[in-house]
């Protein structure tokens, strides 16, 4: 196997392993071609550590005298420190964990070769899938069909096969639209509120460039969207100075001459580089040791993230509001269309459908609006918040959607299907996985690799029996109602359970929780048996 | 088509304000309101009341011996006040006879409670004259030579709150006295110190005059004495004030010996003094004839906590006022909240308790003062007690840990909170013991099934503290609650907690009687108490329970109407299967398998 040419040392005696939450232990570690192995020795405990080195953000080695240490922060905020003796081990360990952890080949990933013994390949792969999201909205035939213009993935690359679009519009005007809108991301129905019949839309900016370029089947494709109906709403996620901006390099916004029924809203939501910056900044403040813990409140503040937090939830409430209360149908979008659109698209489908909330609904929600709707996976999560890497396309976006499905989780700890451990366990996955499911970029890449045939899907192996357990919530009580989260920055908070996991503090926390959720479970039992 | 609001706005869980139909408003105010006994009407009056949230709503004030009463008439939505009296620190009145402007003339009521309310009058004929001077008279009663309303009321509960606390009692279930501590009422007419209670603990070894020595030598005459005792270990939290040292740096042999018995009680290597201040205060209170235990003290070691004093905590609590009411800061909302330095200050409070805990529980003896011991002091020993003795996380237990450590030993709520007082700038002012029970609240956040009792006692417990409904928190020390009879001629807050004690409870409660709870006492793991501190504001969610809370009633109801079907279904069976009492095997297993379940599920519900 090529991983062998970078293990030097696959096995080292003698180990000690520091983590919080832990007592040292002594054992042996080995380097795999995809995770490390650490396994106590000593009488009486048999504690194994295994982790998968593409969870590795960032290591540190200190040599001094003969032995080395090698310090280890992982993508889901866990540290380790192992001492190594022997200098030499110790550099050997730590060049395979350097080169291992960060290898670019999707295909040499380690979802690739995870054979767990309960699942075989035949499983059915994913929940969803556009076609049968269409066939079971009946409501929708009338007025919207499902075109399979993008079967070989060649008007849109990160679009899945099939998309909805509205009934009058044919393939041909598609390929148009598509031409018109920043990597082909025309628009297509994400959302059909049953209340009302107004929808959610998404997609990229409009190729509109400095010469306000028009393009009449885009416009047509949305007077098709509203049909007799006054107007829709346009949420464009940059200020109004940034889509202006965007014209010089060939994008753009949608005019009112071109759009007159449209109304556009603009609201700033930050993205990429500085989206990673932030989490960068929050981790180290709840990574900060030091005892001087005056400034943490300023130090939280600084980090923006929770500023990032209130702008999202607050703009797909605004999104809701629209659809929900006024009885108007949206288009989303920012510039390509694959980050912050999908995110408030989510968040307001959370707010507004209760379908969306189940266990299995959430798990659907996500696989449709951000693996199939073709959110950068690979790009985003190749590294967090630790890694000294240069920054390229890395972007928490995920991890900010889930941060603000905890704080509606802890607003309306009753109208959510699943519980905490849901989330953490989908942060952690999005990063480093058994599973192929948050593989590639988008559909066309898991086709060309043959994700779908040869890895295991994450989200059928949650909704086992045992595993659902863990991941429902016990206290779940559906309601038709719409939640709407409170967005005032008293109203949010830190996400401890992710950010502060790993501190011992937050363990006992944890605990409590554990033995509330088993009492609610046990009397639930019996009360309705 | 009205367009959607530009900004997302969450106003749609006011809850305090709610819709209502036309007829209730014009039923008639008094209707409206369940006086107490011995509650009575004073004055009434049209008004508009100026809610910082919903802008000036014209209505009805009015004003009885215990309460403020406001409900606004013609208006889409119903708003409310009932506020008692107690709760007033400040009535001013607010523009001139001149003064132009809608609604600039009328009356500026400042609240203790983190609000202000202001109600604008008829400028025309001195309207606001008779109710500021009344409502000035029957807020700040004993300015005005009134009793307070806790003597007027006269509210029968099916409990006796006074019967909560008996010192004799509670010393006993500590296991004292013993061969090491004694008991001792030398104190019993307030002579050796007429802020401390009459039954005090004492080392076995140092005799009346001992102690008479010793309280020579400490300020206002607090000499140390026996707050708590480690069950197995011996180890004792004693509490003082600081010793008399001064500038001159005086000492004293009898002070000094008495500290050595202490440690020698349980055989402590050292006794570990912690002075509550910050170690310049300390020494600054050498001028005034203050100060703290120096070298001398050869078998102790000082540790100073570096808690502030009552003023700057009340100061910071006024700028936390200020960033939450009427609008909360929001654009620079945690570096506005860092710079109030209140979580900074629960947090040092709250790590002060911890090191004594921890001390304590390792088989080392403390001894806790500040300058007076009525303050800070209060605080650490009551706070290392519910951290260490699981009886006063117990709803009862808790009401007696603050019987003892609060009220008995002279916490001078008369002065902190001015009950019934006129001077609201006075400098004794202070809210430690609001920050008390910030301290509680946090420690439930982390342990959530430590405490028998949940949030909504804390909140009782802190709108009691003001109204004066109560005697429980009047008055400084117990000299004084006994010249005003307050047991005699006034009610116990533990009276109506307990006789809705169901009302208190906390459902997810597991006791563990043996466990020392270390709460963790960093800044990022404390949080706002935002459901008390920002409760006034509408877009703060109203949870008088949380939902899951609720939720767990629910099911916890369900599992009783259960339990009640199954005890049915075996009254009915019983006829049958007494017949076959022959055969018990078979009876046995198929009617007593389900409740025995039961027991084994049991939880202290």
């Amino acid at each position: 196997m090529e991983f062998s040419e970078h293990i030097k040392t696959a096995n080292v005696e003698d180990v000690v392993l520091r983590q919080t939450l832990h007592p040292p232990s002594r054992g042996t570690l080995c380097v795999t071609g995809h995770h490390l192995l650490f396994s106590d020795r000593e009488e009486g405990s048999c504690r194994q550590v295994l982790l998968l080195l593409r969870n590795i953000d960032a290591i540190e080695k200190r040599i001094s005298g003969s032995s080395g240490t090698i310090s280890i922060k992982c993508k889901d905020l866990r540290v380790l420190h192992l001492d190594i003796p022997g200098m030499e081990q110790c550099l050997n360990i730590a060049r395979s964990i350097e080169t291992l952890s960060c290898l670019e080949a999707v295909s040499e990933m380690y979802p690739f070769f995870y054979r767990p013994s309960n699942a075989s390949l035949q499983d059915q792969w994913g929940l969803s899938s556009p076609e049968k999201h269409y066939s079971q909205m009946t409501e929708l035939h009338d007025r919207w069909r499902l075109s399979t213009v993008n079967r070989h993935y060649s008007v849109c690359p990160s679009y899945p096969p099939a998309v909805i679009v509205p009934k009058n519009i044919d393939d041909a005007m598609l390929e148009k639209i598509a031409k018109f809108r920043q990597r082909g991301r025309f628009p297509v129905l994400c959302y059909y509120h049953r209340k009302n019949g107004m929808v959610i839309m998404s997609s990229s900016q409009p190729l509109t460039g400095a010469n306000r370029k028009r393009c009449m089947e885009d416009e047509f494709l949305l007077q098709a969207v509203i049909d007799g109906s006054d107007k829709g709403y346009i949420i464009d996620t940059r200020s109004s100075q940034q889509a202006l901006q965007a014209r010089i390099t060939g994008g753009g916004f949608e005019s009112k001459s071109g759009y007159s029924s449209w109304k556009r809203l603009h609201r700033q939501m930050e993205r990429g580089k500085a989206l990673q910056e932030s989490l960068i900044k929050l981790v180290e403040a709840c990574g900060d040791e030091s005892h001087n813990m005056d400034r943490w409140l300023s130090k939280l503040e600084n980090s923006k993230w929770l500023s990032h937090v209130q702008t999202a939830l607050s703009t797909a409430g605004l999104l809701a509001e629209c659809v929900e209360r006024d009885g108007h149908s949206v288009l989303v979008h920012g510039s390509e269309g694959t980050d912050s659109t999908l995110l408030i698209s989510t968040l307001a489908q959370l707010i507004m459908d209760p379908c969306c909330r189940t266990l299995e609904g959430f798990l659907a929600l996500l696989e449709r609006e951000w693996v199939q709707a073709g959110h950068p996976f690979q790009q985003r999560c190749s590294h967090s918040a630790y890694s000294h890497a240069r920054l390229q396309q890395e972007s928490p976006v995920f991890l900010l959607l889930l941060d603000c499905v905890w704080q509606l989780w802890r607003q309306f700890p009753l109208a959510l299907g699943f519980s905490e451990a849901l989330l953490l366990r989908l942060a952690t996955e999005a990063y480093a996985s058994n599973y192929g499911t948050f593989l590639c970029n988008n559909q066309q890449e898991r086709c060309v690799l043959r994700v779908k045939e040869n890895t295991r899907c994450l989200f059928q192996a949650l909704l086992r029996p045992r595993e659902r357990d863990g991941y429902s919530n016990p206290l779940y009580e559906p309601t038709e109602l719409a939640i709407w989260p409170s967005v005032h920055p008293q109203s949010l908070q830190l996400w401890r359970g992710f950010f502060l996991r790993w501190t011992p503090q937050a363990r006992h926390l944890e605990e409590a929780q554990e033995e509330i959720r088993n009492m609610i479970i046990e009397w639930g039992k019996l009360a309705l048996s | 088509m009205a367009s959607p609001v530009s900004v997302y706005n969450s106003n749609a869980l006011d809850t305090h304000i709610s819709s209502s139909s036309r007829e209730s408003l014009k039923m008639e105010l008094l209707a409206d309101v369940s006086l107490l006994p011995g509650e009575e009407r004073i004055i009434d009056k049209e008004t508009i009341y100026i809610c910082p949230f919903n802008g000036a709503v014209k209505g009805k004030v009015l004003i009885t011996n215990y309460r403020l009463y406001f409900k606004s008439v013609d208006a889409d939505v119903v708003v409310m006040l009932d506020v008692p009296l107690g709760a007033i620190s400040r009535v001013e009145k607010m523009g001139g006879a001149s003064s132009r402007g809608e609604n600039s003339y009328g009356l500026d009521i400042t609240c203790k409670d983190m609000r202000n309310l202001r109600f604008a009058l008829k400028q025309e004929g001195h309207s606001r004259r008779d109710i500021f001077e009344l409502l000035f008279k029957y807020a700040f009663p004993l300015s005005h030579g009134l009793p307070l309303f806790a003597y007027v009321t006269q509210e029968k509960y099916g409990e006796n709150g006074w019967d909560i606390y008996k010192p004799i009692e509670e010393f006993r279930r500590q296991g004292l006295p013993n061969n090491k501590w004694r008991i001792t009422f030398i104190n019993k007419n307030y002579e050796l110190c007429d802020t401390y209670p009459t039954v005090l603990a004492v080392p076995f070894k140092s005799k009346e005059e001992d102690l008479r020595r010793v309280a020579a030598f400490r300020s206002k005459g607090r000499i140390p004495v026996l707050s708590w005792i480690h069950r197995e270990n011996q180890a004792v939290i004693v509490r003082c004030s600081q010793p008399l040292v001064g500038m001159s740096g005086k000492r004293n042999k009898d002070d000094e010996r008495y500290l050595d018995v202490i440690r020698e009680a349980n055989d402590s290597t050292k006794l570990t003094i912690y002075d509550a201040r910050p170690s310049v205060n300390a020494v600054a209170n050498k001028a005034t004839g203050g100060g703290y235990e120096g070298d001398e003290y050869q078998s102790a070691e000082l540790v100073f906590l570096d808690i502030q004093n009552i003023h700057v905590m009340r100061e910071s609590l006024k700028k936390l006022k200020d960033i939450v009411y009427p609008n909360v800061e929001e654009s620079h909302w945690l570096s506005s909240l860092e710079s109030t330095h209140w979580l900074e200050h629960v947090k040092l409070v709250l790590s002060g308790a911890i090191q004594v805990a921890d001390k304590v529980s390792s088989g080392n003896s403390v001894l806790v003062h500040c300058s007076d011991g009525w303050d800070r002091t209060a605080q650490l020993t009551s706070l290392a007690m519910l951290m260490l003795d699981s009886h006063y996380r117990t709803l009862r237990g808790f009401q007696v840990l603050i019987e003892k450590e609060w009220i008995s030993f002279g916490h001078k709520f008369a002065s902190r909170i001015g009950h019934g007082d006129k001077n609201h700038a006075d400098q004794d002012r202070s809210p430690v013991f609001v920050q008390f029970i910030d301290c509680v609240w946090q420690m439930t956040k982390q342990f959530p099934t430590a405490f028998e009792f949940n949030e909504r006692l804390l909140l009782t417990i802190l709108d009691h503290l003001y109204s004066c409904c109560f005697g429980t928190f009047l008055y400084n020390c117990e000299s004084a609650r006994d010249q005003h009879e307050v047991r005699l001629k006034t009610v116990s807050l533990w009276s109506l907690v307990n006789s809705k004690m169901e009302m208190y409870l906390n459902p997810f409660y597991t006791p563990e009687s043996g466990r020392v709870l270390y709460p963790v006492a960093s800044m990022r793991h404390l949080e706002l108490w935002v459901t008390y501190y920002i409760r006034w504001n509408p877009r703060i969610r109203q949870q008088q329970q949380s939902p899951v809370e609720q939720r767990y009633k629910e099911l916890l109801a369900l599992r009783d109407e259960y339990l009640k079907k199954l005890e049915e279904l075996q009254l009915s069976d019983s006829s049958p299967s007494s017949r076959l009492a022959n055969t018990p095997n078979t009876s046995s297993s198929t009617s007593s398998t389900p409740p025995q379940q039961y027991t084994h599920l049991q939880t202290p519900l």
